[in-house]
């Protein structure tokens, strides 16, 4: 489509070179990106056009297995290792649910999760994280950036960092999702200093990201047409400024408009009524097959924030409760994701701020506990069946393979071929993607 | 990493920062000059030797517009284009520059980075801005401001909301140690904290622990006031795992000795049951201020002759960063023996000019704002390749921040006519402090642009999709531009075609007050084909053009 | 004759385990408990410093139903069985495997001939406290929660001429059983009981506690914890709602923030002059209402949170089962004699 109805004699040259140039920047074959493009070679090239070839059935298969995606399932408040991963029966910390045997001989988890435990053969369990500080919000911080320590600079959150790796520059869908609906521990975490190209599409309040879709006193050829007449105005402007925060400008408005086209991944109306059933009515269900949706259509980051963990009191209803809905939805997005040949590309991580303690308080609840807590990981990259570390009998401290959260942050960029050595550079300051130290837990690693 | 290749890496570092710079030092001129010679003087040694012929000044639009933005807070109104415009083009600048830090403006616009700087803006307490208000309108000594920062006196009223600084860190002692050290010293030594710093010869443990040791009594009581925990001793463990007593230790290693301890064991006993109390009930009388307080110590050490380069320094790089799009150490908090400033010599002068005139913020601001480097363009149209930001030979393209950009549509999609009475007998006053506050709303939907800012695609889909942006900037109504552009061509409602000269008047309208400058000829060709396209809505057509112009860089940055 | 204004705790015994069930032993001052550790306790309370004595172990996770029956000691537990106990031999009797979920409370009836228990499969089970057999099965609670979560029943009272019986679940639902008819005859709703918050949290917190019927069979009182902020805790009123049962109509509320919690136990005093109310958050309570006015009459903090609760009006006491503690109480005029 032109950006004028009328003939282009009526303008003057240099009025249709820009145009024409402002037309170029808005396709996203900008100087930049296509030098970057050529670099990557064909097949990333035609990705800057993933929606429309995601029509054709071959190239998204074929997109399908280059892609590799995470989904973070993220257990706000901190969910007890001991009512999942790392049951204790039969001790006084042990709580009273028992524990059940697995699809991998000799290993147990908690009776909570019967689904789960039928699908270890997808399941890397981490049983021995020490991440040392019980405060939400400092804990929150660590195991959002994978960094134990302030660096004094605003660090990106794994998302972002996630989002920097695998996101393509000229992508028609966001690059990291997040779904936070709950408000206990709701931060909106970000990119830090990677810049807000890679900050998080944050979902609150409803499950369709806000903005994507157009006034309805617009119509769509004058909603693209403006967008024309900018880009005019940003070409212009770009003349002898070579400025990157000026380019991040221009390719925000550049993606505006694929985003709007996919804001129909967030539209579980759009699933089969089937498909809804097996996710469940929950709103956690939802979103998880939401995220499922989101993975499908290339989308490398998704982070779904389940919260209401923090179970000072009534810690065995509170799991009872919240654990049924994990190891339904879990299991079913494991499924699904192993139905479309999505896992072997899909990394799921189950994980918080932190664990519970294994002293049961007077309200029968569990209190914050960072020395002796489970992550699980799922799908891409892992172990099926692998069990690392060990706590003692009563789960008080780790005694075997120690993880802090570098080691888990690599462990994931391992999981998913990112060199978890690779370092950013902050001004003339080295940030490693993994902070100093931390390496992957090779034992859980396919 | 090990301590070698640790070792290996600062070296590789030195030298890289140091390669170019060294071995050359350049005379610091006369403590008299005026502060604009001297960084214009220090900057042309400096271009000369590295034979970088500077960008030609930017024309006197895009200068008024940069000052204004940068000294107001927001775009110039078409009020003011025409004042600057009558002066004559030798003192456009210097005029303009007074009139601003005369204006109700800079007070507001100081407050808004100060706020951003210190506490990250956006919720920031209303106790805490009302503060820096009255020291931005007061041009209050920066040595006074960082005295009440770091000892807040919460019996005075007017000096109360300082204590925000602490306290909304106070729950958090890396946080207290480490923002203090980098906001008010331009040192992060949080890297010190776990190991003497990889990269900077000047930090070891001693300094993080030493620096923290000043915060470390630091609590708030229940009834939201800053209090002093009595005396304990405090140590850390050293990377060898050797459990070390904390001194109170400045940054340049002067430690301060506590006086000893006289109380009893049941004095203690009291005072630590009265710090619980003071923790956990609301109706406690205030703490009694302790005899010895760390925080006046390290406000002591701070201001000496000796010491004091850090806090000076520190604020002179920030302002400098502020207004250049680069500090003269960069990154800003980053001002240590491993990372020499860009132009040390200027730097220099810079704080002697600084401390010899009592700390003043608004002189420092007039003087970078009348050099010839910042008026630089911020266009490269040249053969030769574009200098690095450190030679500020070409001026920085600098996002706007939330509030520049909040306060700035605002003016920018306003009626000409609207600050016409204002402008014309008094009133801005009010007009302005509406502004601020009809601004803050929306600034708080954008990002503060940190280093490598990127504009993220949720603003790009605000500005395309939000019904608020259609509602509060391209309204057609007689008080915004969009009605005032459509009300130019009334006459034509009845159906007859407006001429050329009338689209183009209304164009070059809308030219001068979004961007503050006049429409090009293929700008006007293009808008005009854009209009008359869409002869059949008229009115949409104006919200659309519009709309190209307040989402184009153009008026995203500062240029 | 009681008195409550002389509620006093007379004698603490602490244990390492969560004590969450209580029954007195007839004719002696004495208890059994059921325990965290899957385990019934007996303490003899007329010594100066009881000892626990441990019934055989048999039960595998939390025992929190004890009561005296004409067929001996009867026992539930959250490893879903029933265990009949011979008191004197502390060993078991029969072994019952009674629900396929949790069970969350056993009571007899006033004759000890009837076992009644419920459990989160949501079945109300009625048994022949002599023989061990299954007599009648109450289905009226909702296994999934309106916002599809697992519900839970956790709480079930005999009338006091024991012809009756009420159950109350999780989401504040509560029925009233003619038992020997094997029929519903009335149901009553007290949602307060249950927190949900359908925008931020989507955690539920709460549930019918606990229930009892008057002692004229009029009213039924229902006891839980009111309206929760934040759902992390147990930050809620203690609450109690009094039904006129027959006519499903709530006739009053009663609500107290100064001892905060879960209304764990309910009892009706001789003649309906008060109600006994018991449980907590992290600290427990027993509050006591004067019904003629509504007010409290008389309130004591109690350690930690209180689980169990047994009467014994013949001696005056109060036996309660504690997180960490078993107490005895006096509740009535003249201190009784310490033997």
């Amino acid at each position: 489509m032109g950006l004028f109805s009328s003939p282009p004699a009526a303008l003057g040259a240099s009025a249709i070179r820009n145009i024409e140039a402002a037309k170029n920047l808005r396709d996203g074959v900008s100087r930049r990106g296509f030098l970057q493009a050529s670099a990557v070679g064909a097949a990333f090239a035609a990705s800057m056009h993933q929606l429309d070839i995601l029509q054709s059935p071959v190239f998204a298969e074929e997109l399908k297995k280059q892609q590799k995606h995470v989904i973070l399932i993220w257990l706000a408040g901190g969910a007890s290792q001991l009512e999942t991963w790392d049951p204790k029966p039969g001790r006084a910390t042990g709580g009273p649910f028992a524990a059940i045997q697995t699809s991998t001989p000799g290993v147990s988890i908690s009776e909570l999760m019967p689904k789960m435990a039928q699908r270890m053969q997808h399941t890397a369990i981490i049983r021995s994280l020490n991440t040392k500080n019980a405060d939400h919000g400092g804990a929150a911080k660590i195991l959002e950036t994978g960094r134990a320590v302030d660096q004094g600079i605003p660090c990106p959150d794994l998302g972002a960092m996630i989002a920097h790796e695998l996101g393509r520059a000229d992508s028609q869908v966001p690059d990291y999702v997040s779904m936070y609906s709950s408000t206990e521990g709701r931060r909106q975490g970000g990119s830090g200093f990677l810049g807000g190209r890679y900050a998080p599409m944050f979902l609150t309040e409803q499950m369709i990201p806000e903005n994507t879709s157009r006034l309805e006193t617009l119509s769509d050829l004058d909603h693209s047409a403006r967008g024309d007449l900018r880009a005019f105005l940003a070409n212009k402007f770009r003349s002898g400024r070579p400025d990157l925060s000026v380019d991040s400008h221009n390719s925000a408005y550049q993606r505006v408009r694929g985003i709007m086209s996919s804001a129909s991944l967030f539209d579980i109306e759009q699933e089969s009524l089937a498909m809804r059933a097996k996710y469940g009515p929950t709103q956690f269900g939802e979103q998880c097959l939401v995220a499922r949706r989101l993975v499908e259509a290339g989308v490398p980051f998704v982070k779904i924030a389940r919260a209401w963990w923090d179970s000072h009191g009534q810690n065995f209803e509170t799991h009872l409760e919240l654990v049924t809905e994990l190891d339904h939805v879990l299991a079913t997005l494991i499924d699904d994701l192993a139905d479309r040949g999505l896992l072997e590309h899909t990394l799921i991580a189950t994980f918080g701020e932190f664990g519970r303690t294994p002293q049961i308080n007077s309200s029968l609840g569990r209190d914050h506990f960072a020395s002796a807590w489970s992550a699980s990981l799922h799908g891409a990259g892992i172990l099926g069946g692998s069990v690392h570390g060990k706590t003692d009998a009563d789960g008080q401290k780790v005694i075997e393979g120690e993880v802090r959260a570098s080691d888990l942050f690599a462990t994931i960029f391992q999981a998913i071929g990112i060199d978890y050595r690779k370092e950013y550079h902050v001004g003339a300051r080295p940030v490693p993607i993994t902070d100093f130290g931390g390496q992957p837990i090779r034992g859980i690693l396919a | 990493m090990s301590q070698t290749l640790r070792f290996m890496i600062a070296a590789v570092y030195g030298l890289l920062l140091f390669s170019g710079k060294v071995g050359y030092a350049a005379e610091m001129p006369a403590v008299d000059l005026p502060i604009p010679t001297a960084i214009d003087r220090l900057l042309a040694d400096s271009h000369e030797r590295m034979r970088i012929v500077p960008a030609r000044r930017a024309d006197d639009r895009t200068l008024l517009r940069r000052t204004t933005l940068d000294l107001a807070g927001r775009i110039p109104t078409p009020q003011e284009i025409v004042v600057y415009e009558q002066d004559s083009a030798s003192e456009r600048q210097s005029r303009l520059v007074d009139r601003l830090l005369a204006a109700t403006d800079y007070a507001w616009h100081l407050r808004n980075e100060l706020d951003a700087m210190l506490l990250s803006g956006g919720n920031s307490p209303q106790e805490w801005k009302e503060y820096l208000l009255q020291t931005s309108r007061a041009n209050q000594p920066w040595d006074e401001t960082f005295k009440d920062l770091i000892t807040p006196n919460q019996e005075d009223q007017s000096k109360r909301g300082a204590s925000h600084f602490l306290k909304s860190r106070v729950n958090d002692l890396d946080d207290l140690t480490n923002d203090t050290s980098s906001l008010l010293f331009g040192v992060s030594i949080n890297c010190a904290k776990c190991h003497d710093h990889p990269l900077v010869e000047d930090w070891k443990q001693d300094h993080y622990y030493g620096l923290q040791a000043f915060f470390a009594r630091t609590y708030q009581t229940k009834s939201q006031r800053l209090a002093e925990k009595p005396p304990a001793e405090l140590t850390f463990k050293t990377t060898a795992g050797v459990e070390k007593p904390s001194r109170l230790m400045f940054l340049t290693g002067a430690t301060v000795e506590e006086p000893a301890d006289p109380r009893t064991d049941d004095q203690k006993k009291a005072d630590l049951e009265e710090v619980r109390l003071q923790r956990e009930k609301d109706d406690q009388a205030p703490p009694v201020e302790p005899a010895f307080n760390p925080r006046a110590e390290l406000v002591r050490l701070a201001l000496q002759p000796e010491n004091r380069t850090f806090m000076a320094r520190s604020i002179i790089n920030r302002t400098w960063a502020r207004l250049m799009g680069r500090g003269l150490v960069h990154p800003v908090d980053q001002m240590h023996s491993g990372n020499p400033s860009n132009h040390p010599e200027l730097i220099d002068w810079l704080e002697r000019d600084f401390i010899g005139h009592g700390f003043d913020v608004k002189r420092l601001i007039r003087g970078i704002v009348l050099s010839d480097a910042y008026a630089r363009s911020s266009q490269w149209l040249y053969a030769e390749p574009q200098p690095s930001p450190d030679d500020f030979a070409v001026a920085l393209v600098r996002p706007l921040t939330p509030n520049q950009l909040a306060s700035s549509l605002l003016v920018g999609t306003s009626s000409p006519d609207r600050f016409q009475k204002a402008f014309d007998s008094g009133g801005w006053d009010e007009l302005r402090e509406q502004l601020e506050k009809q601004a803050a709303g929306t600034a708080k939907l954008f990002e503060y642009p940190g280093e490598n800012f990127q504009v993220s695609v949720t603003e790009a889909l605000l500005f395309n999709n939000a019904q608020r942006i259609e509602n509060d900037y391209l309204r057609i109504s007689q008080d915004r531009l969009a009605g005032y552009m459509q009300e130019s061509l009334r006459p034509h409602d009845s159906g007859e075609q407006a001429g050329d000269g009338e689209i183009d008047a209304m164009i070059k309208t809308a030219f001068d007050v979004v961007f503050a400058r006049h429409a090009q000829e293929d700008e006007l060709q293009a808008f005009r084909h854009y209009f008359q396209d869409r002869g059949d809505r008229s009115p949409a057509a104006v919200q659309q053009m519009l709309w190209a112009m307040i989402t184009s860089p153009e008026f995203r940055f500062n240029y | 004759m009681l008195n409550f204004n002389q509620l006093k705790s007379l004698k603490e015994v602490g244990t390492p385990e969560i004590n969450f069930a209580i029954t007195k032993l007839p004719d002696r001052d004495a208890v059994v408990v059921g325990n965290s550790a899957g385990q019934l306790v007996e303490f003899d309370l007329s010594v100066d410093k009881p000892q626990p004595r441990s019934f055989q172990t048999a039960h595998t996770s939390y025992v929190t139903g004890v009561v005296s029956s004409q067929g001996g000691l009867v026992s539930g537990s959250y490893d879903r069985k029933l265990i009949w106990w011979d008191p004197l031999e502390r060993t078991v009797l029969r072994e019952i495997a009674a629900h396929d979920k949790w069970i969350r409370q056993i009571v007899s009836n006033p004759d000890g001939s009837l076992i009644a228990s419920v459990g989160d499969d949501m079945h109300c089970k009625v048994w022949d406290a002599v023989t061990g057999e299954l007599r009648f099965v109450l289905d009226d609670h909702a296994a999934i929660t309106p916002q599809h979560y697992p519900s839970m029943l956790f709480t079930v009272a005999f009338s006091p001429d024991g012809r009756l019986l009420a159950t109350g679940d999780k989401v504040g639902h509560v029925a009233i059983w003619d038992f020997v008819e094997g029929r519903k005859i009335g149901a009553v709703e007290s949602p307060g009981m249950y927190t949900w918050d359908p925008r931020a949290r989507r955690h539920s917190i709460g549930g019918v506690r606990s229930v009892a019927f008057s002692r004229d069979g009029q009213t039924l009182a229902v006891g839980g914890i009111g309206a929760i902020g934040n759902v992390d805790h147990l930050d809620g009123p203690a609450r109690v709602e009094l039904f006129d049962w027959r006519n499903s109509l709530s006739i009053a509320e009663l609500t107290d923030t100064a001892m905060k919690g879960l209304v764990e136990q309910l009892w009706f005093s001789p003649g309906d002059t008060h109600l006994v109310t018991a449980g907590g958050d992290n600290n427990g309570f027993i509050t006591i209402y004067d019904l003629a006015t509504r007010k409290v009459a008389k309130q004591e903090k109690a350690h930690q949170h209180l689980h169990g609760l047994a009467v014994d009006e013949a001696s005056g006491k109060f036996y309660s089962a504690h997180h960490g503690r078993v107490v005895t109480w006096n509740i009535r005029d003249e201190q009784p004699q310490s033997t």
